[in-house]
């Protein structure tokens, strides 16, 4: 095998990881606002969580690249939800802000999977002696992604089969954009710190705008603030030890 | 630079707490503060304290994941249970002109309890090293102001006077001053607890953000300003930090 067929099949299993992320949705059939809530706080602490990694990374790079970056994701949100609501999108059987908010969900994690894509292409460039462990390490980071986009999924609707389905589906960008990262190495290295900064721009900003305001729209805050407080805690720990 | 280090902690900690008396400021200029100013207020302090408390994340952490992470969990649960056993779950920070007595003194404690964590992630910084002690200080102060002007804005318009809600909403904060001290002075004496504080402080201050910060803001202003406000202001604690030495 090549090294950049490696690379490929390295990054696709990592995509295909995030699927796993969906499982413990099998038996939720939440419809209660209460589900909802408690699901995107599950969410929001997943994303402010894996955000908070990317910060760390991205600013080891360079700062004020990083929050450049951020400041498009914020950006590139805001246009994304105007045209969602003037489009009347449809999804499955949702339609209305619910379907709006699945979509942008899927958009928001897909686009961030870029940046991670074009990271892992740029890491496995220092040589494929550390591929297996780096390819572990982005699959099991994969997997709270895939939980993330099935708790904004599923309680408003979704199949387990689709929650699988756009888990992987927003994963996929992770081996197409690790393959010219990896060839190109040192022409992609300065744009880094941009694109993972742009990636935690917009899951921080899709938190703020909207998985928060609806949980606190839906629920007792306590228990959204303790969830969103533990997972978010959890996934920092989680990290840590990749 | 002060040579000491505790009468350094001392003094920056105590410049944030005199540094929410410029609260005044707002509350003084309008008759009533507009609903929506309040919501950017607290919005304001959210972002900072986010950016607070992922700086000593990112500064300690990786060091001893476990014990920060079992602080962490420790500090979200005492906040937890001390608002259960308190009855102030859901109580707004920002209430203009509610009468009720409970109130009062449900907002003066709470205000005291959440200055309490702040004050020790001052200390906790300050052992880190003196610069990010002294950044977490300038945090917290420029922090206080929004938060300590929502205060005086919702106890002047129960009928106290201005310089009684000033004060009253700066001696708040007498815990974040207390609590740094305390927070170096042990600390200092058992490196060992560092990893601890870091923890409690860091959940701390994420389950205050979540708890009394963000949900009432999002109805006092549309939900696109607020999380912009915050995101602006969690921005800026993480590029300036990045300036460390
Ligand atoms: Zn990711
Ligand atoms: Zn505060």
């Amino acid at each position: 095998m090549s090294d950049t067929t490696r690379v490929f099949t390295y990054a696709l299993l990592t995509a295909l990881a995030t699927g796993l992320g969906a499982i413990p949705f099998a038996f939720v059939r939440g419809i209660s606002p209460a589900v909802v809530a408690w699901t995107n706080a599950v969410a929001s602490g997943l994303m402010l969580g894996a955000s908070f990694g990317l910060v760390a990374e991205g600013t080891g790079h360079g700062a004020w690249e990083t929050v450049a970056g951020a400041t498009v994701g914020v950006g590139f949100i805001l246009f994304t939800q105007r045209l969602l609501a003037r489009s009347g999108v449809r999804l499955g059987q949702g339609r209305g802000p619910g379907a709006q908010r699945m979509l942008l969900m899927i958009i928001v994690m897909t686009v961030h999977s870029f940046s991670e894509g074009v990271a892992v292409g740029v890491s496995f460039g220092g040589g494929m002696a550390l591929a297996a462990a780096i390819t572990i390490a982005i699959a099991v980071h994969n997997i709270p992604e895939g939980l993330a986009i099935s708790a904004v999924l599923r309680p408003r609707g979704a199949s387990l089969a689709a929650c699988v389905g756009w888990s992987v589906f927003s994963s996929l960008p992770q081996p197409i954009m690790a393959v010219p990262a990896f060839l190109f190495v040192e022409a992609v290295r300065p744009a880094l710190p941009y694109g993972i900064g742009f990636a935690a721009g917009a899951m921080v900003f899709m938190v703020l705008v909207e998985l928060l305001p609806e949980a606190f729209d839906r629920a007792r805050r306590a228990p959204v603030a303790l969830i969103v407080c533990l997972t978010l805690v959890a996934m920092v720990v989680f990290q840590q030890y990749l | 630079m002060i040579a000491d280090p505790t009468l350094a902690v001392l003094t920056y900690s105590g410049l944030a707490l005199l540094s929410a008396g410029f609260g005044a400021i707002p509350v003084a200029l309008r008759q009533r503060l507009p609903p929506s100013w309040l919501g950017w207020a607290n919005a304001v302090a959210a972002g900072l304290m986010l950016g607070v408390a992922y700086i000593l994340m990112a500064a300690g952490l990786p060091r001893t994941p476990a014990i920060g992470a079992t602080g962490a969990v420790l500090g979200i649960g005492f906040l937890y249970w001390t608002h259960g056993v308190a009855g102030t779950q859901e109580l707004d920070l920002d209430r203009l002109g509610d009468p009720a007595p409970d109130y009062g003194y449900q907002l003066l404690l709470v205000n005291t309890l959440h200055a309490a964590p702040e004050g020790i992630a001052i200390g906790v910084a300050m052992t880190l090293s003196p610069w990010l002690g002294g950044f977490m200080a300038l945090a917290i102060a420029v922090h206080n102001v929004p938060e300590a002007a929502v205060l005086a804005a919702v106890l002047k318009s129960r009928g106290l006077t201005l310089i009684q809600a000033a004060g009253a909403a700066t001696a708040t904060r007498v815990s974040q001053v207390l609590f740094a001290v305390t927070t170096f002075a042990v600390v200092a004496a058992a490196p060992g607890l560092a990893p601890w504080a870091l923890g409690v402080a860091v959940g701390a201050l994420l389950y205050l953000v979540m708890a009394e910060l963000l949900p009432h803001c999002y109805r006092q202003a549309g939900h696109t300003s607020i999380a912009l406000v915050a995101i602006l202001a969690m921005g800026m604690v993480v590029l300036l930090a990045a300036g460390a030495p």
